[in-house]
């Protein structure tokens, strides 16, 4: 078939593409709390994080057979739930730790840049391409987002019902995990709340998988990358967080944000958290054309990715506070 | 391989057509993605896709209930702001595996169900034609549930301006025998307004471009269907013209009944206008029997007429001297 003489722009989809590392190796994701314990906190879980990401970028190594893997840093601050000290007095003191237990953070991001960057609601977008995993016997009838603000990895216990006169009440029955093996492991995660004013607040394990989609490079706005890195110039950072960039590159040499697979090194009290992050990645459906892009080039370079995207994310978890 | 889908078409419920910007507002079923826009050759606008997951068995026509896990594709398009349709579609591989397999694979093959085994093609596309049993997959549901879901847009005014009935259409593409193009085996009109459109297309087919194929089928069938339903028992001649209130102008009902067609229906015949090129000579088979084209153009030629006829005494009254 020939190419069409004549194009039209707007009737055509579009999504830009972003360059890729082999690996974005996540250095720690820290809540306010753990800066409020002190220097010792941070230099404590530099010191644990260091064999695993020398571990990490070995197995990395392993998988370009040979070649010298791209591989970035990165390190999530909250500043969603509660807002401390300043990035003047915080950023210089963590990448002063980090330096001292002989890694580099090359990316910083916030948090609160997983809800909403710039002016986009990237938080609300992806809740909107959740598409449930459905149980079996949905022929269509079940409608395609999360609604409640929940989100399971199986059917819930039904609910039970006031016993009615003359009627004895209906058993118990067990919730089910859709993928069980033999037995269920059934989670239901909160996505986010609304308080009385209608605020919605978006819960921890929500934000920590769009920061997963973003370190994938799958995060697209109308076609545009979202988390794109902003250089820091000059040395001191601002005294209020909003006016850090959602995503700050640190290091001028480091290799792309955006990458192939994640690992995040982190303490096990994240263990839930993250199990309910591979919930929300198993039934989010990203970009398609993202999607693409990286199955593509992945696979030009010999380093293919898993098909699903919940198995691109890797962990490591030590034990710790 | 098989793909089938099912499509609604219905007049927009707005008293006035909407402009492409208001379109682009309606069919934004995703905030963080763009409704494709098109002004040529007229305008058009397609939502993103939105899927739903399903694990059920398929309907077929001999009782074997194959089970499949996937996700149906379904968007909605709009054209010229006037005609709203929603299409839901999936395609099935021939075979698939035993067991269901972690979401996540459904989920990056948008639109694509996995039979568990073998798929028996010909019992499967028949069963979809024929409407499955209840619990069978329905895609039927799956395009309803989007058409519910924009009709309930506060851009709507819920005063269309003429009278007509939303159709339906089941389609199913089977495979083309080796080495053979794409070919319509069948175009049936059922009751209840329920169409059904059975293909055939080579393996490697796009079934998004089919479903665009069929979208297209049924605009033009549900045109046709608005058109012939607002003539049949139309009563013509020059019958003494009711007045609608004392005093009031006279206005022949044969012009109240006309006139909107000739407002919103007629410019938006248009045959292939965005359908991939290697499926656009499928028209050809409707076109030649029963002739699509042509009834349309005898009917726009009838209502032309008829307001034609009506003119001319208005013409010959204004040309007479007052007394």
């Amino acid at each position: 078939m020939t190419e069409a003489a004549f194009r039209e722009t707007t009737a055509e989809p579009r999504t830009q593409s972003v360059p890729l590392s082999h690996l974005s190796l996540e250095l720690g994701h820290l809540y306010m709390e753990d800066f409020e314990a002190g220097p010792h906190r941070l230099r404590e879980h530099f010191t644990q994080v260091r064999p695993w990401v020398e571990a990490a970028r070995a197995a990395a190594a392993a998988r370009t057979g040979g070649r010298r893997p791209r591989i970035s840093t990165c390190f999530l601050i909250d500043d969603y739930f509660t807002r401390f000290s300043s990035p003047r007095e915080l950023v210089p003191l963590l990448l002063a730790e980090a330096d001292r237990a002989g890694l580099r953070i090359d990316y910083l991001a916030r948090e609160s840049g997983c809800a909403v960057t710039g002016k986009v609601p990237v938080a609300q977008a992806v809740a909107a391409r959740i598409v449930e995993s459905p149980p079996p016997g949905s022929y269509g009838n079940r409608p395609p987002a999360a609604q409640t603000g929940w989100l399971a990895n199986g059917e819930r216990s039904p609910v039970a019902r006031a016993p009615q006169a003359m009627k004895p009440a209906t058993a118990w029955q067990p919730p089910q995990e859709t993928a069980a093996r033999r037995h269920s492991v059934f989670l239901d995660v909160e996505l986010w709340n609304d308080d009385a004013d209608g605020h919605r607040t978006w819960s921890c394990p929500f934000l920590a998988a769009v920061w997963q989609l973003a370190r994938l490079g799958l995060l697209r706005h109308e076609g545009e990358p979202l988390f794109t890195p902003d250089a820091h110039t000059g040395q001191d950072f601002p005294d209020d967080w909003d006016e850090l960039p959602s995503l700050v590159r640190l290091n001028a040499r480091a290799d792309p944000f955006a990458a192939y697979r994640t690992c995040s090194v982190l303490p096990n009290r994240f263990l839930p958290v993250e199990h309910a992050v591979r919930v929300v990645l198993d039934q989010t459906e990203v970009d398609t054309a993202a999607l693409r892009q990286v199955a593509e080039r992945s696979a030009r370079e010999g380093v293919p990715v898993p098909d699903s995207v919940a198995d691109r994310v890797s962990y490591v978890f030590y034990a710790g506070p | 391989m098989l793909a089938c889908g099912e499509i609604r078409t219905c007049l927009l419920p707005t008293r006035q057509a909407l402009d492409i910007r208001a379109a682009a507002q309606l069919l934004g079923l995703r905030a963080d993605e763009r409704v494709l826009l098109s002004e040529r050759p007229n305008l058009y606008a397609r939502s993103p896709e939105t899927l739903t997951g399903v694990d059920c068995p398929l309907p077929s026509a001999n009782g074997a209930r194959v089970r499949a896990v996937g996700t149906v594709a379904a968007r909605a398009a709009l054209t010229e702001g006037r005609v709203l349709q929603t299409s839901a579609y999936f395609r099935l591989p021939a075979t698939g595996p035993d067991q269901r397999r972690p979401w996540g694979h459904y989920l990056v093959r948008p639109g694509v169900l996995e039979p568990f085994g073998k798929l028996p093609h010909e019992a499967v596309a028949h069963g979809v034609l024929d409407g499955g049993r209840h619990g069978d997959l329905d895609v039927g549901l799956i395009a309803d549930g989007l058409l519910t879901r924009l009709l309930r847009h506060p851009l709507l005014d819920h005063c269309p301006p003429l009278r007509s009935r939303p159709t339906r259409l089941r389609w199913a593409a089977l495979p083309a025998h080796p080495g053979e193009g794409p070919s319509l085996e069948r175009f049936t009109l059922a009751e209840d307004e329920l169409r059904t459109v059975r293909l055939r297309v080579p393996e490697d087919t796009d079934s998004a471009e089919i479903a665009v194929l069929c979208d297209d089928l049924a605009l033009h069938d549900w045109l046709l269907t608005t058109l012939v339903r607002m003539l049949d028992g139309i009563a013509l001649g020059s019958g003494t013209p009711p007045r609608s209130r004392p005093g009031a102008p006279e206005r022949p009902a044969v012009l109240a009944a006309l006139r909107p067609a000739v407002d919103h229906l007629l410019h938006l015949w248009m045959p292939r206008a965005r359908v991939a090129a290697e499926l656009a000579p499928l028209w050809e088979a409707l076109e030649e029997r029963p002739g699509f084209t042509r009834q349309w153009l005898a009917l726009v030629q009838r209502i032309r007429d008829q307001l034609a006829l009506h003119a001319i005494p208005a013409l010959y009254r204004e040309v007479e001297p007052a007394p």
